[in-house]
């Protein structure tokens, strides 16, 4: 070997070296608060990595609470992760403050829309609020009445159908009221709720009714919400067929219906993982719709979409959008999503394989005849704050449907505070 | 003191060897809350920058009756607990403080809630409150008493939080009264006894008097703790229901941790730390007229 | 009448004892209960597992979800070196505030004892923030250095104690020719032993019970201690108060068995710390 040439070639490999490292050295951050999919989630990410080379992906997973409070601390220092998980409860704030990327070119030029149900990004881009499409909707959820077939066919009663009244509903709720062992207490409940947004909000939608004044944004109920509260209180306080929330607070709320506390719960559709998991093959349930008030005309379903968006400090803005398409529909399969969870990818949603045959609800195809729907939601700005979300559940709207519940105060007096209390906070937001 | 004291030690030395302390003094103490009060005067919500607001906050505080139950939240919980720690930590140190058999046993016994941490005491006695399954509720219904919704009936929520406060910091109070206990020289008693007095007179006009330094210094103390009771809120009702256990120090981290006012919430960490300090300031000032100090 | 009036005392000594243990025992035996039997109403007085080979599930389920045993030892690091730094910081604070004299000291005292009153929840928001421009968040040094560095009564424990020493040992260092340095570490501190130790308990007790800190600085799994790792349980668990109460024995465990063999010191020191204001 001539002394000469050695150490050009070598040079030249460290200079190839370095300048082919340079082009691979993508890592992206993934930030989720899926704690019951961080095993898919992984397996997700593999599936990427594999498929493209030079691409690193790391996820961080952790529970909601924790989730909201670091990364707005993130987004303060402009350090926002690349690829992070947004909930119609929020998109607005962010959206209004420029810390999610538009997504508007990417959508025209690299993506078919052919393959998703637009409808769900427009109810998105609404949701929203400034005109633009700002993330990418992955899945959409919607509220159902969850219903315990064995204690209806015990009961000897009809299950839900989507004809349905509220007074069908009523009637029923009474029958499956049951004190099993006579010991003076009610151990099994018709129905339950509390004053949580998935617990009201459908019935107010389902009484074409609504809580904000879109025009003004303030909380004005309307007759046909005010119907609807009124129904559902008068369940717990005049028909006695609903507990008190006191009554319930030994429980976690999403195990009271799989543990068979309930014979009817209306909730998220994302709760079928849960029920599958608490109830196992211990009882048979179903979901139906919302049963449609006096005024109701079953045009309308309580449903909003979750999304992943991208941050608008990413420096590798193709990167990440390459990968949020993926982790939206293209790269998964039915097994990567929380059941209950309809994804916005059109042959996931139209595979047999979404319909989870063998599993209940044996009528999943629901989902899809509730995603045609048009969707409502109460969401605002200060959303969290006004409606009581999370940890401040105990407040808020939350804690004034609770205290109507549990006798503290009167519905009138509730009404009053709301109105007082929600206005408030929302001239805040809204001045 | 040795006058001579300069010649041990340099000038700087004191500087030197204090360095650590005037660290964390500047650092952790006086620049955060000067910090804090220049975050009460401004709106911030972490995604922009702050904006000031001058006293906006404070009057929003003092015009929202949601914040002056918190008030009177923190106030009734401050009087529970030092209320009850005091009479129960005395009571506790004058029962251990004979000479018997399994003193330490006993000590050990109270002192063990003390050191276990404020979520495991919120998991355990959540448990033991719950509805139906709780061990408390079943020995009152065997006992035919019909219990109340301990944490979840917004009238019992602070009384059963507070009192559980209480459970747990008892023994750490009784230390203290143990030790001040056992300064009182016997001498003194048995002159009482010698003088005829009973046990009770004895108790009331010989030893409360000459355990009043050790008392004073427990109120002080149980005062600033009353407090703190951050971690017993967060494990146990989260401010539930209905506002009713919310406690200035939760308030201030629901205000700045999850609706996100960063501004806000340090207004009303303000109003804490005014009532903390009036609060013990009146306590040394009241101190000269019930402090009596030995001999 | 003595003999009754003993008898009344061991009584109420038992009765007191009973009701701060009772939790505790409760929690031990029922965390050895399968799920469907925590709910059986009548409960059983016995647990169903306890005895039989199924008796440390609830403790494995534990173990193996949640990584207790990880937890536990960043939570004893943590604490570990909190509790050390504190020691070091406020014996050598006190010794200075009591045996020397400077420019300015009953201002800083003031200071140091003031600062005690104010309330974690006022500083915590700027505090994060110093901490964020540190690089420090997602580390263990937010959870130590803040501790090291303040302990008001720590601080007023040792002063309090060294004043209360006869200067006789201070003329002795001085005729040996002790620096500063040598009169706190060689001559002092040894004194001081027993403060020490209660320090160091109360200190490592108040980290590892420290639950706004953790949250605020650490996410994800690594880091994570006992005491923030038993709320998320909660979060998880909360309807299957077998699993959660066998966590939660599991989260006392360390600190009690701690306490256990250092009870002594508390005692002797809280008997010789002078008190009297």
């Amino acid at each position: 070997m001539r002394n000469g040439k050695m150490p050009f070639l070598a040079l030249l490999m460290i200079v190839f070296a370095t300048v082919g490292a340079a082009a691979e050295d993508v890592t992206l951050q993934w930030w989720s608060w899926d704690v019951e999919l961080k095993a898919q989630n992984e397996a997700i990410i593999q599936k990427f990595q594999a498929a493209n080379p030079g691409v690193k992906v790391e996820l961080s997973t952790m529970s909601t609470s924790e989730y909201w409070t670091k990364i707005r601390l993130l987004a303060n220092q402009k350090k926002l992760p690349d690829v992070f998980e947004m909930s119609s409860g929020y998109i607005e704030e962010w959206a209004k403050e420029k810390l999610l990327l538009d997504l508007g070119p990417y959508i025209e030029k690299s993506f078919d829309k052919n393959d998703y149900y637009m409808s769900v990004f427009d109810a998105g881009k609404e949701i929203a609020g400034t005109g633009k499409y700002v993330a990418v909707p992955f899945a959409l959820v919607t509220t159902v009445l969850f219903y315990n077939m064995d204690m209806f066919d015990k009961a000897g009663l009809a299950y839900p159908t989507d004809k349905w009244t509220w007074e069908d509903f009523r009637t029923a709720a009474k029958k499956l009221t049951v004190d099993t062992n006579k010991d003076g207490n009610t151990d099994q409940w018709g129905f339950w709720f509390y004053g949580r947004y998935a617990h009201v909000e459908p019935w107010v939608f389902a009484n074409d009714g609504d809580l904000i004044d879109r025009t003004t944004m303030a909380y004005k109920p309307d007759a046909k919400a005010i119907e609807a509260m009124r129904f559902l209180t008068d369940l717990v306080l005049k028909d006695k067929s609903a507990p008190s929330k006191m009554a319930m607070s030994a429980y976690r709320q999403q195990d009271i219906f799989p543990q068979g506390v309930s014979a009817m719960w209306v909730d998220g559709s994302w709760n079928i993982d849960n029920n599958r998991t608490v109830a196992d093959k211990k009882m048979r349930w179903g979901i139906a719709e919302i049963p449609a008030g006096p005024s109701g005309n079953r045009k309308y379903v309580n449903g909003w979409p979750d999304y992943f968006a991208i941050s608008p400090f990413t420096k590798n803005a193709d990167a990440a959008w390459k990968f949020a398409k993926f982790i939206s529909g293209e790269g998964l399969d039915m097994k990567m999503y929380m059941a209950g969870k309809i994804p916005t990818y059109k042959s996931l949603t139209e595979s047999p394989a979404f319909m989870d045959k063998g599993l209940m609800p044996a009528n999943k195809d629901l989902l899809i005849k509730q995603a045609a729907k048009t969707f409502k939601t109460s969401y605002t700005l200060g959303w969290s704050e006004w409606r009581g979300y999370g940890a401040a559940e105990n407040l808020g709207f939350n804690g004034v449907i609770d205290g109507i519940i549990d006798g503290a105060m009167s519905f009138d007096e509730g009404m009053k505070t709301a109105d007082k209390n929600v206005n408030k906070i929302l001239q805040r937001y809204y001045k | 003191m040795a006058k001579r004291g300069l010649r041990w030690y340099g000038p700087l030395a004191p500087w030197i060897l204090l360095a650590p302390t005037l660290l964390g003094l500047i650092v952790f103490r006086i620049v955060p809350i000067g910090g804090s009060l220049y975050l009460s005067f401004t709106d911030w919500n972490l995604l922009r920058n702050p904006e000031f607001v001058g006293l906006e906050n404070y009057k929003e505080a003092f015009a929202d009756p949601a914040f002056l139950q918190v008030v009177e939240n923190t106030l009734f919980f401050s009087l529970i607990y030092v209320v009850g720690v005091m009479v129960l930590g005395l009571a506790l140190a004058v029962l251990v403080n004979r000479k018997m058999r399994g003193s330490n046993f006993f000590r050990a016994c109270y002192y063990l809630p003390v050191v276990t941490s404020a979520v495991a005491v919120g998991i355990v006695w959540s448990w033991m409150l719950s509805p139906r399954y709780g061990a408390i509720n079943l020995l009152l219904e065997a006992l035919g008493i019909k219990p109340p919704y301990w944490l979840g009936d917004p009238a019992w929520a602070l009384p059963t939080v507070a009192f559980i406060q209480v459970w747990k910091m008892a023994g750490y109070y009784m230390m203290i009264f143990l030790a001040g206990l056992q300064d009182i020289p016997l001498s003194v008693k048995e002159a009482a006894i010698v003088d005829g007095a009973n046990p009770r007179q004895t108790f009331f006009r010989v030893t409360l008097p000459m355990l009043s330094p050790t008392t004073f210094f427990v109120f002080t103390v149980a005062l600033i703790d009353s407090f703190k009771n951050f971690e017993l809120i967060y494990a146990m009702t989260r401010g539930g229901p209905q506002n009713a256990t919310n406690t200035l120090v939760y308030d201030v981290y629901l205000n700045a941790f999850v609706h996100y006012r960063m501004g806000y919430s340090s207004a009303v960490a303000y109003i804490l730390m005014a009532i903390v300090g009036f609060a013990t300031l009146l306590n040394f000032y009241v101190k000269k007229h019930w402090v009596r100090t030995q001999y | 009448m003595k003999r009754a009036l003993r008898i009344l005392c061991y009584g109420l000594l038992i009765l007191s004892a009973f009701a701060m243990a009772f939790p505790f025992i409760w929690m031990l035996l029922n965390s050895f209960n399968s799920e469907s039997n925590i709910f059986k109403s009548p409960p059983s007085l016995l647990p169903d597992l306890l005895g039989t080979s199924r008796m440390w599930e609830n403790y494995a389920t534990v173990l193996r979800e949640f990584h207790f045993a990880r937890y536990s030892l960043n939570s004893l690091v943590i604490s570990g070196l909190s509790a050390l730094g504190q020691v070091v910081t406020c014996s050598l604070a006190g010794f200075v505030f009591a045996l020397m004299k400077f420019r300015g000291k009953n201002l800083i005292f003031s200071a140091i004892l003031l600062t005690m009153m104010v309330p974690v929840q006022v500083t915590i928001i700027p505090e994060f923030f110093v901490m964020m421009k540190l690089g420090w968040l997602d580390s263990y040094l937010p959870l130590i250095v803040p501790s090291v560095l303040v302990g008001s009564f720590g601080t007023f424990m040792f002063k309090e104690f060294y004043e209360n020493i006869p200067p006789s040992l201070a003329d002795a260092g001085i005729i040996d020719g002790a620096g500063p340095f040598t009169m706190y570490a060689k001559i002092y501190l040894p004194q001081s032993a027993s403060q020490a130790a209660t320090l160091f308990i109360i200190a490592f007790m108040n980290s590892w019970n420290d639950l706004l800190r953790p949250m605020l600085y650490i996410s994800g799994d690594k880091l994570q201690t006992v005491t923030m790792a038993l709320t998320q349980f909660q979060s998880q668990y909360s309807a299957k108060w077998n699993l959660l109460l066998a966590g939660s024995v599991l989260g006392v465990l360390p600190l009690l068995l701690m306490y256990v063999f250092l009870q002594r010191y508390i005692i002797e020191s809280t008997v010789s710390s002078g008190i009297k204001g």
